[in-house]
């Protein structure tokens, strides 16, 4: 009797197994996993096969199991598509906790939408995406996609580990090529992590990566392109939109951009070329002529992205943005070679990263890369480097988005990858002098200049900004000047010599208040160091300074009249190898003090261990920027 | 005499001619708007709309019956490169073939000034785009060649559709100084608009009648003797009588963003324009939402909106279930409030209209605002409660100011109750009946009775959220301090909390609690009530504290609060130009125990200090007490009111400042 029973129950059990997807189930994954995590690729099954120099065909199936409302992006249920580019087949399946399917959906069910973002005009890109609201946590979604496409010049990065917080179950790609296309491939960052190349033959390469744990972001990390795994892949023999090519070096390349890209888009009408030369005059060096073309360029134009098919590579025609006056990066940088050409200065066509956060074209990895355009004038031994897009840059100005990188620069006989201009620690300064009075009502009044240069210069663009926004920004500058008034502003911004410089007059009411007697107040009025640097406990990545700075500061101070100082901060001085900060008090007299201060953070990569002395560096400044002055009555 | 009155004359005369010089016609630029380097009133100003018009009329045709016409023109002065993006231009319009909604640009043409001569350059094809958005919205776009500062560029487009139930919705005022700004609407008998007009600006209204005509053309066969047929056209003109209104504003100033404004476009100046009634010959009069009734009679008729209400089949077994042995209205409420949060998703859509129905969502556990809330009210019926929807605006869609269908985006759910409404919205998880999500906290809602009737319900909060701490200090010589910290939160204060921070792991919540308080070391963290959203928030732990006091020559100085203290006034603008909206009534209140050290005395203490702003907007009260080796503060802050008027932001500002100086005052401690 028990022995049927049992039989009965064993059956029922098993039929109700059958119905799920045990693999799919979010209960068996290992604790390892789900330590940090929001999401887990369960799987992540890329196969490539690229039959020819003119056709691709890349299969996905991505398995996520999303942990919690945050897990949600490691889903990346979307395809983008174009004319040369189709989607044969994208899908998703969703399941519970246990495995048990509770949606399809279906290729009809995706959203589809035209791709342009903030800073294009017009783009016939889409993209198809999944719009998916979770009824339960956690919860898995399968989704599958396959793409065809003719362009070849891309073959999609393998990046198993794509974010923070996100764990890896498993990733396998599956690349297969023919052996007479010259495929390649570049592995970067595999040191850390558990990656099994399966295969890598003349045609086929296979990777494998397991149980990869999730990671938390921490303050101060290169970007993870440079931590996380990664393999760049590229054809010798490519495709780009329907237009041929093979490149086996950089030079190879360039010329092959040059001839199949470039050309054709160069022609300037005469009466332009007349122009430009009657505007250079007697004009003979030919940085002077690049100067004054510049200027032309930025007065002319302004900037317009349109990605049309190859316009999404090819340079609008340098006849057209004369005609209409606009263009984007490759436009204009080439509208502006051409101009340059007419008054015979040579120029180069540049590929590069543009980004605050410095990144290299991988030199020793020949394929198309890079997502922005300027333009390289070679002056002697050196070179010049022109921002196009913008219509307020000085001459060559680069910090914060073009500095201290790889870069391809494509000359007429062929490309060539060369370094921008790196700003160094001390290039990048702000110089402010200045002076503030106390009187004895608590009433803060004083003027001070701040010139800034280098990567600092930056910040000229206050001065196209509404006088509301100015306001705003000086009053959050010096927050720590409680009821702050802008008196009086002048800015001069020299172009020449890349400087900007700010006159201000600030007063503020009760800076200080007497109490007991007495009178507290910050010395250090003007330039506070008020961040503060994340305790993180156990590190794991390298921390970097991209850009280094040095302040320079001396601020005369007057006390008011019928007090005596109590106490003066102690003078201060630190040097680390994360940079140098010293602090000066000089009493001149009884009502008269000098403050003098200079902080120099240095550019670098450092240790992951390093980064709580880094810490402590900085919490020492800020520390000793709020040092008072305590007067009596 | 004379002279003088001559001086008037010629000052006419000069004035006069000097605004007739503008031609607000396209295609008459003149040098002297080229020449222009800033806008005279607005320096500032990186462009100037010169000039914009509007006209909407109604074409008839046999065919579609009428079309409604929407010609616009514009013309506007670049002054600087910030000003660039005025020559994009971008109309969308419905996908919907049915609506045979089109938009066409025409006579765009950018001018400058160029050796004291004009010229002009016409946009192409090669700078006109038309872009498919998605499945219901397209777009045409124009970029205006050879823009630089100085440009004056003009374009006009016409939007053609079949919709009549609206009018497109008229800005006058923008971003940039507006100097002219001109909308006539001209309106067959047939139809009556209702206008609604928002902003602060005065805008001039005229109205003109007039006569109108269309022609139909109709064919009859006529059987005509002896069997033959003959075809008779015959047309018929058709006289009809016109309304036409021209609104007109005049230098109407730039609109600026604000800090805690709740949405600029309740202050901008614009009107719309719904439907209130059509009257065609030979058919009955049809009367459309006109006032609040009728607004929500007409709501409440969509299908997908009273009777997706009415269903009850889907869930009446599950809702039995889940009632039984509930009896109190309390229990039964919030038994049904947690079903709904925990078993239907919200799809991040709003909307008064069901989607997918309700049905369909209680299947897929996922639906929008009015599939969820419509099946709230349904299943609290159903529980025997007085259960009603309210329409809601929420606040990316401006106040309700005038009744019209587009006044509402949103829908919740209402139990009237001897003591009053309890609102409910089910589409957030850590809402709790009467503290609805931030977005619905927008004045007043509009609650529909099952009769079709309706009434206003006030959506602002008047439950106060309280943010308690206590805090005990232990201060050493050395200048630092430990202590505990014990922090409690209600209510809007607990919602926002969770919804913010619930998600987050336990690591990096800690890393950020010690970023945002001055890198304190946090240690013995518990938190209580995460889900239990019938309590409070509440979080302890201990920390360590070594930068929020400073030793200087032997003194210790310490504001009491330590690392809590506000540093700076949150308001620092000098004029305000909107309210300034907080969302909700708050309190703040702090306890704090400051143990001294061994071998040292209070020398002085911040004096106490009671302050109130007047009118019940906010008061403030600091109490402090030295009892030998302690010292206890009590500090209270409150706001009492949801919105504070831009007439009284002075005296929000004073206030604030007067509280930071306050919380800044320090407490110095001397050596015995």
């Amino acid at each position: 009797m028990n022995f049927k029973y049992f039989g009965l129950v064993f059956f029922f059990f098993t039929t109700l197994l059958s119905a799920q997807k045990t693999e799919y189930s979010s209960l068996l994954i290992p604790d390892s996993l789900k330590q940090n995590a929001n999401a887990i690729v369960r799987l992540d099954q890329i196969d490539i096969v690229i039959a020819s120099q003119r056709s691709m065909n890349i299969k996905e199936k991505r398995v996520v199991t999303v942990l919690n409302e945050k897990g949600q992006n490691a889903i990346d249920a979307y395809e983008s598509y174009d004319k040369r580019r189709v989607i044969k087949n994208i899908q998703a399946t969703v399941f519970d906790a246990f495995g048990n399917e509770i949606k399809k959906i279906k290729r009809k069910d995706f959203k589809d939408q035209s791709s342009v973002d903030g800073g294009t005009l017009f783009s016939d890109g889409r993209v198809m995406y999944l719009d998916y609201t979770a009824t339960q946590y956690p919860y898995t979604i399968v989704f599958e996609s396959e793409i065809e496409t003719s362009t070849t010049a891309f073959i999609p990065q393998w990046f198993p580990l794509s974010d923070y917080l996100l764990s890896i179950e498993k990733s396998v790609l599956n690349v297969s090529f023919p052996e007479n296309l010259g495929f390649r491939k570049r592995e970067l960052n595999f040191s850390n992590f558990k990656i099994k190349t399966t295969a890598d033959t003349s045609t086929q390469l296979s990777y494998l990566a397991t149980n990869i744990l999730a990671q938390k972001e921490e303050d101060y990390s290169p970007n993870i392109s440079k931590i996380f795994p990664r393999v760049m892949m590229g054809l010798e023999f490519f495709n780009l939109e329907g237009v041929d090519g093979n490149a086996k070096t950089w030079k190879e390349f360039g010329k092959w951009w040059s001839d199949k890209i470039l050309t054709g888009t160069e022609e300037l009408p005469e009466e332009t070329k007349a122009k430009m030369k009657t505007l250079v005059g007697d004009e003979k060096d030919p940085i002077k002529k690049a100067k004054i073309i510049y200027k032309y360029v930025q007065e002319k134009s302004r900037y317009v992205a349109i990605m049309e098919g190859i316009g999404g590579w090819k340079p609008m025609p340098v006849k057209d943005v004369d005609r209409l006056g606009y263009g984007d990066c490759k436009a204009l940088s080439n509208y502006t070679k051409s101009l340059l050409n007419a008054v015979d200065v040579p120029s180069y066509y540049t590929k590069l990263y543009g980004s605050k956060d410095k990144q290299n074209i991988e030199s020793d990895f020949v394929s198309q890369q890079g997502n922005h355009i300027i333009l390289t004038i070679p002056n002697g031994e050196n070179y010049v480097f022109l921002e196009c897009t913008s219509q307020d840059d000085p001459f060559g100005y680069q910090a914060n988005f073009t500095d201290d990188r790889d870069v391809l620069v494509i000359k007429p006989d062929g490309g060539e990858i060369i370094r921008t201009k790196k700003y160094e620690n001390k290039d990048n300064v702000q110089v402010n002098k200045g002076k503030y009075s106390l009187d004895d009502n608590g009433k803060f009044s004083g003027t001070i200049s701040m010139v800034s240069e280098g990567s600092q210069y930056g910040k000229f663009h206050i001065v196209t900004t509404p006088p509301t926004e100015q306001e705003a920004y000086y009053k959050e500058y010096w927050g720590n000047i409680g009821n702050l008034k802008i008196d009086k502003t002048r800015f001069s911004n020299d172009k020449e010599k890349v400087r900007f410089t700010e006159d201000m007059e600030i007063s503020a009411d009760n800076y200080w208040k007497i109490s007991n007697g007495k009178m507290i107040f910050v010395v250090n009025a003007y330039n506070q160091y008020t961040g503060s640097v994340k305790r993180i406990r156990n590190r794991k990545n390298p921390f970097e300074i991209q850009r280094g700075y040095y302040d320079v500061d001396e601020v005369s101070i007057s006390l008011p009249t019928g007090f005596s100082i109590e106490s003066l901060p102690q003078n201060f001085e630190l040097n680390t190898k994360f940079g140098e900060y010293k602090t000066e008090i000089i009493k001149k007299d009884n009502n008269n003090i000098v403050y003098k201060r200079s902080l120099l953070v240095k550019r670098g990569l450092y240790k992951n261990i390093e980064y709580d002395e880094y810490r402590l560096f900085m919490e020492q400044i800020s520390r000793n920027d709020n040092a008072k002055i305590i007067l009596t009555k | 005499m004379k002279t003088n009155l001559l001086a008037i004359i010629l000052f006419f005369l000069f004035f006069y001619s000097n605004a007739n010089a503008q031609d607000f016609r396209l295609g008459k630029v003149s040098v002297a708007e080229l020449e222009e380097k800033e806008h005279p009133k607005d320096p500032s100003a990186p462009a100037a709309i010169l000039f914009k018009k509007g006209e909407v009329k109604f074409k008839y045709d046999e065919n579609n019956g009428f079309q409604v016409l929407t010609e616009v023109k514009t013309r506007i002065k670049i002054y600087k490169k910030e000003g660039y993006e005025w020559a994009n231009q971008e109309v969308r319009y419905y996908l919907d073939n049915q609506l045979d909604e089109d938009v066409s640009f025409s006579d765009a043409v950018t001018y400058n000034l160029v050796g004291g001569k004009i010229e002009k350059t016409k946009l192409k094809s090669d700078g006109e785009f038309i872009e498919k958005i998605n499945k219901y919205w397209g777009q045409k776009k124009i970029t205006m060649p050879n823009v630089r500062e100085g440009s004056v560029i003009e374009f006009g487009y016409t939007v053609k559709t079949t919709i009549t139930s609206f009018l497109r919705d008229w800005y006058f005022q923008s971003s940039i100084p507006v100097n002219y700004s001109e909308f006539i609407t001209i309106v067959p008998e047939y139809y009556e608009y209702k206008s609604n007009q928002k902003g602060y600006l005065t805008i001039g209204r005229t109205v003109e009648k007039s006569r109108g005509s269309f022609t139909i053309n109709s064919k009859e066969r006529i059987e005509g003797q002896m069997g033959v047929t003959k075809t008779e056209f015959s047309q018929d003109k058709i006289e009809f009588q016109e309304t036409r209104t021209i609104y007109l504003g005049k230098d109407l100033p730039a609109i600026k963003d604000e800090a805690y404004v709740n949405n600029m476009d309740n202050y901008t100046s614009s009107i719309s324009h719904e439907l209130s009634m059509t009257n065609f010959p030979n058919t009955p009069v049809k009367y459309f939402s006109t006032d609040w009734e009728s607004v929500v009679k007409t709501i409440y008729n969509y299908d997908d909106f009273g009777p997706e209400l009415n269903k009850t089949g889907y869930f009446e077994q599950d809702v039995t279930a889940l009632l039984s042995g509930k009896n109190s209205q309390n229990e039964r409420i919030s038994a049904i409030f947690d079903y709904v949060k925990n078993t239907v998703k919200w799809n991040n859509y709003k909307g008064y209209s069901c989607n997918d129905g309700v049905k369909t969502a209680y299947k897929n556990k996922t639906g929008n605002t009015a599939e969820i809330n419509l099946m709230l009210t349904a299943m609290l019926r159903f529980a025997g409660l007085n259960a009603n929807p309210v329409l809601v605006s929420t606040r990316d869609n401006g106040i309700t100011f005038f009744p019209s269908r587009s006044a509402f985006n949103c829908v919740i759910a209402s139990v009237e109750t001897p003591e009053g409404f309890i609102l409910l919205d089910a589409t957030e998880k850590y809402s709790e009946p009467n503290i609805l999500p931030i977005r619905d906290l927008n004045w007043i809602g509009r609650l529909i009775r099952k009769d079709g009737t309706s009434t206003e319900v006030d959506l602002m909060p008047k439950m106060i959220s309280k943010e308690g701490t206590n805090m005990s200090i232990v201060l050493k010589s050395d200048g630092s301090a430990e202590g505990k910290l014990r922090k409690q939160l209600t209510n809007h204060e607990a919602l926002w909390f969770r919804k913010e921070n619930l998600a987050t792991n336990k690591d990096s919540y800690l890393e950020k609690l010690e970023t945002n308080n001055n890198n304190i070391e946090i240690s013995d963290y518990v938190r209580e009530n995460d889900l239990d959203l019938s309590k409070p928030i509440i979080e302890t732990y201990a920390f360590k504290d070594s930068k929020d006091i400073e030793v200087i020559d032997g003194k210790i100085y310490i504001s009491p609060m330590l690392y809590l203290v506000d540093k700076e006034n949150p308001f620092k603008q000098e004029v305000r130009e909107y309210p300034v909206d907080f969302g909700y009534p708050k309190q703040e209140k702090y306890n704090i125990n400051i143990n001294i050290p061994e071998g040292y005395a209070v020398e002085s203490m911040p004096q106490p200090l009671n302050i109130a702003t007047g009118e019940n907007v906010g008061a403030f009260k600091y109490v402090i007490a030295n009892t030998g080796s302690s010292i206890q503060i009590v500090i209270t802050k409150d706001i009492n009111t949801s919105i504070v008027q831009a007439d009284f932001y002075p005296v929000l500002k004073d206030f604030y400042q007067q509280m930071t100086d306050k919380q800044n005052d320090k407490i110095v401690l001397k050596k015995i």
